[in-house]
């Protein structure tokens, strides 16, 4: 079985270092929840399957663009963010946030998370 | 920078603003309190991109008072440089602006007024009769709170205390400063009207059982949370 416990950390250590961010969802690349820990009002197969288009369109864009590798694709709204990144070929990791959240501070913190839990995914 | 952190804007030697992941900055504080309409900001903003003062726009569409949009901007400035105070400092580092600040203090306030009112509110929150962290501390309304006669603004505290928000988190959902949230927040606390929330409340993982992700991928159509075959 897939190592739950271990995503749990890194998720929750996710949500306690970078102020901001409200909700995350580990998901399979076709929109598949793996994880969450989300508010009662948030729908992780929803996320992850928005999540998960995104994503596609985004690897995409940066492909036939010529934009080198993709590093995250950000949604911006007048309340908060929602960010997803690629965890290999197979699995995203979204992040909600509020106004509060500082993306940089976001895509920094989650470099060793999204490497950690792609060795999770696929030991 | 650190957690929350802070990004101070410095101008001829005065505090012009400073901007922090930990407090509502300005657009927060007018939109989340419901004081403009979101529609409102953007055409501000886009105004001032022609104009170069987002204070002007405001004031010139009517959506809010000079005297108010600097009582906005200085509370802004004081409320940011508390949330990085009362967080966690990592490191310091100077460089050349790369942003304007929205909503600059016109002339600015002394670095060393910023310094004592900040040190001020953070002695204020070490003295609180219930010591509360505004990052760290997960809260949830107490039973019977919702009903409990209480102030519009304190209502409005208990409808966002979920379990899962901060003071901090809070304070960006009702659109007030970080500063009289957690002090308001610490009060509740005493009085019984909130609680500090279980780790199950404030982190609620939800997880299928996959043995793991290679096998669900070969065995094709298979949902998530079935056995993998063999």
């Amino acid at each position: 079985m897939l190592d739950y416990d271990a995503l749990a950390v890194e998720l929750q250590k996710l949500r306690e270092n970078v102020t901001g961010v409200t909700d995350t969802v580990i998901a399979a690349s076709d929109g598949i929840p793996i994880i969450s820990d989300v508010a009662k009002n948030v729908d992780p197969a929803h996320i992850s399957a928005l999540a998960a288009a995104d994503l596609g369109i985004a690897r995409q864009a940066a492909e036939v663009i010529g934009l080198g590798t993709l590093s995250q694709t950000v949604v911006f709204g007048s309340t908060g963010y929602m960010a997803v990144y690629a965890i290999g070929r197979m699995s995203l990791m979204v992040a909600l946030g509020d106004k509060g959240l500082n993306l940089g501070r976001l895509l920094h913190e989650s470099r060793p998370v999204i490497e950690r839990v792609g060795s999770i995914l696929a030991p | 920078m650190g957690n929350a952190g802070g990004l101070f804007h410095l101008c001829d030697g005065v505090v012009i603003a400073v901007d922090s992941p930990g407090s509502p900055g300005v657009e927060t504080l007018l939109l989340s309190s419901g004081r403009i309409s979101a529609e409102s900001w953007a055409a501000a903003l886009a105004e001032s991109v022609q104009t170069r003062s987002l204070q002007a726009a405001l004031v010139a569409r009517g959506n809010i008072g000079a005297a108010e949009a600097r009582v906005l901007a200085v509370a802004a400035l004081r409320d940011a440089a508390f949330a990085a105070a009362v967080g966690d400092v990592e490191r310091c580092v100077v460089d050349e602006p790369v942003d304007e600040p929205l909503l600059p203090v016109a002339e600015g306030l002394a670095v060393d007024v910023v310094l004592s009112e900040t040190g001020r509110r953070l002695d204020a929150v070490a003295s609180l009769p219930v010591s509360l962290s505004p990052y760290r501390d997960r809260v949830v309304a107490a039973s019977g709170a919702e009903s409990a006669d209480s102030t519009s603004e304190r209502r409005e505290i208990i409808a966002h205390a979920t379990g899962r928000r901060s003071a901090r988190d809070i304070a960006f959902a009702v659109g007030r400063g970080l500063y009289p949230v957690t002090v308001e927040v610490a009060r509740m606390l005493g009085e019984g009207l909130l609680e500090i929330a279980s780790p199950a409340a404030s982190f609620s993982f939800a997880h299928g059982s996959l043995a793991s992700l290679h096998a669900r991928a070969e065995a094709g159509s298979a949902p998530a949370g079935a056995e993998p075959p063999g």
